[in-house]
């Protein structure tokens, strides 16, 4: 059997005495689409970011396809990389969509794509070229590859930030709430690039508040509370049949 | 004494003024360019996540932003030459110029407040554009390298056009140190002539006229580097 393409085992993580993760599990194989949902405070995004290290976990261990990420105990007591090359080349295979875009501002779109590709992969400039322009056509803004990223609508800088992510190849796409900071008449083109993706059997962990589309999409879904895995299987179990009162009444309150 | 008489006695000291006017510039320009080149390494340092580093740089800039320049040129020009080690050393043909001395305070002195403005820039850098540099895989000194740097070269660079006219306008106290600058030639012009009140006048629009041509220039690079760009349209 192959190693699945993501693994997360007893993730824990603590600000101070407030404990976010009190031991996540997750796994997810090649092709999965894994809707993590719940209500605001259970830590979703912190969950998120704890798997590429952009916040340093307490405890647990994180594999990216069977590679475990070497960490060791910093003074304050937070895990971090023990090995910064791995670490490096494995957030270069997991790639992260952040909710507030985070595209740089001083560079053309293109120049966004591409940077990475060229600077982490050593891609020649040609050909990171070229394969930008494939992706910005996936995500539809190819006619916007000259443009700054202020001069794009909040659906068209969501849609360059994932096809920047796309450009690296990655083996599993982290999606931190993509759509919580677009207009709602934004969050359908965004969506439906997410939509594409999954469709192509891409490997997906995404957090949102879109109930109805995380339904649509997910293979599975997992319901987070106060720093647990509440409720976790296919979304017809988790939304029409959950095992937990919680999970119930957050389902109900969300229709 | 008519307008006709005052442009005919300035006219005779044209090239002195020219000549002026280009030490000047010389000045400023390699202090703010060779000063910027140390502001680098310094503003870095001093916007570290470590103590120990961010000390040397801090002391730096407390001396530099604390004691007048005046102050630092006289002590680099009447200073250093009290050490019997400096005058005997190989560095005493340069060091005993005043051309040099005033270079030398001058880059010292700006390069501490570059430096200032270079950590305040880094600083302003959002952290998401940091963190989004990390996750596709930027090692710390490629996503400094490649994002941070360019970036905060942009957010700084309205400051740094303002620490080159402050240096311009500071750059008038090296005729204290015998230099033939904007000052020190309107100095002399005017012992010659007694026309005090016309010619700090000429020296007045003088300094306004470069600062002109600084503002200008700067406007370019801000263009250039698309400093707009950066900014919300919307």
């Amino acid at each position: 059997m192959t190693s699945p393409a993501l693994e997360v085992r007893n993730l824990h993580k603590r600000y101070g005495d407030l404990e976010v993760l009190k031991g996540v599990d997750l796994i997810a194989r090649d092709g999965d689409v894994i809707s993590i949902l719940g209500s605001s405070g259970s830590g979703k995004s912190t969950l998120l970011r704890c798997i590429n290290l952009l916040e340093n976990p307490h405890d647990g261990q994180i594999l990216v396809a069977g590679e475990e990420l070497k960490l060791k105990r910093a003074r304050q007591g937070e895990l971090v990389a023990a090995d910064n090359r791995q670490i490096n080349r494995l957030r270069a295979r997991v790639g992260f969509v952040f909710q507030s875009f985070n595209l740089w501002p001083h560079m053309s779109i293109l120049d966004n794509i591409i940077e990475a590709p060229r600077r982490v992969l050593g891609q020649s400039k040609a050909e990171a070229v070229e394969a930008a322009e494939a992706f910005l056509a996936k995500v539809g803004i190819a006619d916007k590859r000259h443009a700054f990223p202020a001069q794009l609508s909040g659906g068209q800088q969501q849609r360059a930030a994932i096809a920047r992510t796309l450009a690296m190849q990655p083996r599993v796409i982290l999606f931190d709430e993509p759509t919580s900071a677009l207009d709602p008449e934004m969050v359908q083109e965004v969506l439906s690039v997410i939509r594409t993706l999954a469709d192509e059997g891409r490997t997906m962990l995404l957090v949102t508040h879109e109930l109805g589309f995380a339904r649509q999409v997910s293979s599975q879904v997992v319901f987070l509370h106060q720093g647990q895995v509440e409720e976790i299987g296919t979304p017809d179990q988790v939304f029409d049949n959950p095992g937990s009162e919680r999970c119930r009444q957050f389902m109900s309150s969300h229709k | 004494m008519t307008w006709a008489e005052r442009w005919a006695t300035i006219e005779r000291f044209l090239p002195q003024l020219w000549d002026g006017t280009l030490v000047t510039l010389q000045l400023v320009g390699l202090a703010v360019l060779i000063g910027l080149f140390f502001a680098i390494p310094l503003g870095l340092a001093r916007a570290s996540r470590h103590w120990y580093v961010r000390a040397l740089p801090y002391s730096y800039i407390f001396f530099f932003r604390g004691t007048p320049l005046l102050l630092q040129l006289f002590l680099v020009y009447y200073g250093i030459s009290q050490f019997e080690v400096v005058r005997k050393s190989f560095l005493w043909p340069y060091l005993r110029e005043p051309y040099r001395c005033a270079l030398i305070t001058m880059t010292m002195h700006t390069s501490a407040y570059i430096a200032e403005i270079l950590r305040g820039a880094i600083q302003a850098v959002p952290p998401g554009e940091v963190e989004a540099a990390r996750a596709l895989g930027m090692s710390r000194r490629q996503a400094l390298q490649y994002i941070i740097l360019p970036r905060a070269i942009r957010i700084g660079l309205p400051a740094y056009g303002n620490e080159v006219i402050l240096m311009l306008k500071a750059s008038a106290v090296v005729y204290t140190i015998t230099m033939m600058d904007i000052m020190g030639v309107i100095r002399t012009i005017n012992s010659r002539t007694y026309q005090y009140e016309l010619f700090f006048f000429v020296a007045g629009v003088m300094y306004l006229i470069i600062t002109l041509v600084f503002t200008q220039l700067f406007r370019l690079v801000e263009r250039w580097l698309k400093v707009d760009a950066s900014r919300q349209q919307r």
